[in-house]
């Protein structure tokens, strides 16, 4: 890589740190030197590949994208990836007065040493972190100010799947599954360093590539009203619309077994295993139940052995079987047998994060839950049928009822309910249906026998609905914040137990986010601006300010509610059309209207409904001649 | 049951490692190693570990120990170290592990070496002058006013290239901990020697009557 133009001058990061890390809070955040960390001779590496998360390190190490891609990397012995994250507010002051550059863990190199800069796409409302660690590395923001010396900057996440609003500030972003994708653009990037290619002969080179989107070969057209007119490539070698890269077997990749090991205790600080990937569900307002489509799964024999080698090799005593719905796993008992013939033994414990009410077991209580039975979490997410069926969260009152007499018979006694608020033809009675289940849950724990003097407790979280792209509710608007308000306190007005505890957060990082998620391009220039107007850690409540927010926005001259106080229309030609994650936009179309007549759809195991995302696997997702469910 | 202390350094950026998350580092290394350690009973068992003396944040270690335990009757404890060794990360070094003989609480005094910068030199001088020096130490009951004099009466310091190197021996343990962050405190407050160039290392732990801590 050639040496890079600086205006800024940094200082040694190793001579910086001594200080720096005597002066903040948590300084083992910023060391590295956690076990099973990678570290290699960078004399004999050809791509320096530098994997950044826009959030803090306890946040970024939780994440298991990461795992799996530093471990695929890493294993390839002439390239070497690393780990950035956003440094907390005190050390970013720090860093900034005593002029450290961000840097990688690893090496303590400065990301401009680095061949490529890969940044998670997490969340919407870790824009501006991105923006603040370029920024921190001395890295130009805009795709277009970087010449050859600077490293490419790329992205990939759950947010490509509408990649405009950050679309000026990446080389390259990628759409899907990384486990293959991202070694093929670090080939590229070893083939153009020896090979001494232009970025642009790069760039055209990566554009083939499946799933690869180089956002400069687009141009974006608009209609007089603000919609979007067309995005067309402006480079032979763009295809019109980007396919989501997928892996088409789960098996054909190891799941990761060397996590590396935090000194400091991460949010999800223990082993965990990916087990399916996708969701049969299709509930209408769920993004990733759209986006990671199709249903793959692993099989129960690699998952164990991964399991059992991952919990060794990290010393970790908790292994979590992570997915959208684990326990829709076909083969789910034969799995938790298999765990449990090894795990006791190895001083390890089993928890299933994401259970759901209708196909929850007692044998699967006992399988799980050795310990603490103290609380359970189940995912409502309306308070009626005909909102559940309309959203189609197919759960009945008759299996939230059903589930909770187990639970509440094997000693759980508190019970969390989760909702969401600002649905899609919600009305008041949907809003005291909330009220009502979790007094019907309550009255429930009465009926049965339970321990004397020991009460319920249910707790009742309520988010507010961000319509999401690539969903079939990408079309509604969001609910205003007033109007969520008034439900927020109307909802209070129908609890009338001591029983019932009820959460819900203000909505101004919600409105954000549904901007962010269904915006265009022209965001771009306001997260820019909000950003050198101070704004970043806008996840964190204490650092989020929603008035410089509405302050950029003024000052670029977009109008926010545009973006998510609009109804799209049904043939409107959105900023994320050219990037297709598999489901059809018929299919939206289709499931929409069917939202509105309140009628289901099952499941996709039960019943194919044709999203289109099985041509990403090249035929059916499932053998629907097998009695399947 | 035996009780085992295991000895390691703590060096290099494992100094900004606390004592809540050593303890968290050193339950997983256990766990990588294998090693036949006695868990609690309960509902959630986990390996019995207790540490001796905490170490402050960024200050470094010859002879930081830890105590686990074991049902094996004699432990092969060359076996137990070649084991421990590969599954602690970078920073923690194994120096050995032994029966532990004797405990915890026995722990009374230790040795410190401090590398301060050459232009603290008049700091030091001054130090040394000084009839009294008061400083703060804060506790968990509070804070407490301590002179610093009586357990420090004077630094004898030699000149090393670009710095100022000094030994210190003070009392350590449950009943009174002094630390030589409050020496360096008190440099950094009265006469600006900066906190973060200097630095302390470990060297001993003693039980009563300058005994070796073992």
């Amino acid at each position: 890589m050639p040496s890079n133009p600086q205006d800024r001058s940094f200082i040694d990061v190793r001579q910086g740190l001594q200080q720096a890390l005597t002066q903040v809070q948590k300084p083992a955040r910023y060391t590295g030197g956690e076990y099973n960390e990678v570290i290699k001779d960078p004399a004999g590496i050809d791509v320096r590949f530098a994997f950044c998360f826009p959030d803090t390190y306890e946040i970024g190490m939780s994440f298991l994208g990461e795992k799996i891609l530093y471990e695929l990397l890493n294993r390839h012995e002439n390239w070497w990836c690393e780990r950035a994250f956003m440094p907390w507010t005190d050390m970013k002051a720090k860093m900034e007065e005593l002029h450290i550059p961000l840097y990688a863990l690893e090496s303590k190199d400065p990301l401009t040493k680095f061949d490529v800069v890969g940044f998670t796409l997490e969340y919407e409302l870790c824009y501006t972190n991105i923006l603040a660690m370029l920024d921190m590395a001395g890295i130009p923001l805009r795709a277009a100010d970087r010449d050859e010396s600077w490293p490419l900057i790329i992205a990939g996440g759950p947010c490509v799947c509408n990649a405009e609003p950050m679309a000026d500030f990446f080389d390259v972003m990628q759409l899907g599954e990384g486990e293959q994708m991202l070694q093929d653009i670090c080939a590229e990037v070893e083939k153009a360093k020896k090979q001494g290619l232009t970025k642009r002969q790069l760039l055209e080179n990566l554009a083939g590539l499946p799933g690869v989107y180089v956002p400069s070969f687009y141009d974006v057209s608009y209609n007089p009203d603000g919609t979007i007119r067309a995005v067309t490539p402006n480079d032979p070698h763009a295809p019109a619309k980007i396919t989501k890269a997928i892996v088409k077997d789960l098996d054909s990749f190891v799941p990761p077994e060397h996590f590396i090991v935090p000194m400091i205790g991460a949010v999800q600080d223990r082993a965990c295993v990916e087990v399916l990937r996708g969701c049969v569900r299709g509930c209408r307002f769920c993004q990733a139940g759209q986006i990671y489509r199709p249903f793959r799964e692993r099989s129960p024999r690699l998952i164990s052995d991964s399991a059992r080698a991952l919990c060794q090799n990290t010393g970790y005593d908790e292994l979590s079987l992570t997915s959208l719905s684990t326990s829709d796993h076909s083969r789910l008992e034969e799995l938790l047998d298999r765990l449990n013939a090894w795990a006791e033994a190895d001083h390890v414990s089993l928890s299933l994060p994401s259970l759901r009410v209708d196909n929850f077991s007692k044998s699967m209580v006992d399988k799980t839950t050795k310990v603490r039975k103290s609380g359970l979490t189940f995912a409502a997410e309306a308070g009626t049928q005909r909102l559940r069926d309309v959203i189609n969260k197919n759960v009945t009152w008759e299996q939230i009822e059903r589930t909770c007499t187990i639970a509440f018979k094997e000693g759980y006694t508190s019970v969390k309910l989760y909702f969401m608020m600002g649905l899609p033809t919600e009305t008041l009675e949907d809003i005291k249906g909330i009220a009502d289940t979790a007094q019907k849950v309550v009255d429930l724990y009465y009926s049965l026998d339970h321990a004397k003097g020991k009460g319920v407790q249910v707790t009742c979280s309520v988010a507010c609905f961000v319509p999401k792209p690539v969903t079939p509710f990408q079309f509604c608007a969001q609910d205003r914040r007033e109007t969520l308000r008034e439900k927020q306190k109307y909802l209070l007005s129908c609890v009338h137990s001591r029983k019932i505890k009820v959460n819900y957060h203000d909505s101004a990082t919600s409105v954000l986010e549904g901007v962010f998620a269904k915006g265009d391009r022209r965001l771009g220039r306001v997260i820019e601006t909000a950003y050198r107007n101070g704004a970043f850690f806008d996840t964190w409540e204490e650092y989020f300010d929603y008035d410089r927010w509405l302050a950029a926005f003024a000052a670029c001259g977009v109008d926010p509610d545009f973006y998510n106080y609009r109804e799209i229309g049904l043939d409107e030609v959105t900023p994320w059309d050219h990037l297709d994650v598999g489901v059809s936009k018929a299919f939206l179309v289709r499931e929409y209207q069917k939202a509105l007549r309140a009628e289901t759809t099952q499941p996709c195991n039960r019943q194919c409904s044709g999203c289109g995302a099985n041509k990403l696997l090249g035929g059916p997702c499932f053998e629907y001649s097998k009695d399947l469910v | 049951m035996n009780t085992v202390r295991i000895w390691f350094e703590k060096r290099g950026m494992a100094a900004y490692i606390s004592l809540l998350d050593l303890q968290r580092v050193m339950h997983r290394a256990l766990k990588r190693s294998g090693l036949p350690v006695w868990y609690t009973k309960g509902f959630n068992p986990h390996i019995y570990l207790a540490f001796s003396c905490p170490l402050a944040l960024g200050q470094e270690s010859l002879c930081e120990s830890c105590e686990v335990k074991t049902e094996v009757e004699d432990p092969d404890y060359i076996a137990w170290a070649d084991a421990l060794r590969p599954a602690l990360p970078e920073g923690l070094r194994l120096v050995r592990i032994g029966p532990a003989v004797m405990k915890m609480g026995q722990i009374e005094s230790a040795d410190y070496r401090l590398t301060v910068p050459a232009g603290a030199a008049a700091a030091l001088d001054a130090y040394n002058a000084a009839g009294s020096v008061p400083v703060e130490k804060k506790t968990k009951s509070g804070k407490k006013q301590l002179e610093l004099k009586t357990y420090i009466p004077a630094v004898h310091y030699t000149q090393e290239g670009d710095s100022l190197v000094f030994a210190l021996h003070l009392p350590a343990g449950d009943k009174l901990n002094v630390s030589p962050a409050l020496l360096l405190s008190w440099l950094e407050q009265a006469h600006g020697v900066p906190a973060w160039q200097c630095h302390v290392l470990r060297t001993g732990l003693f039980a009563a009557e300058g005994r070796p801590f073992l």
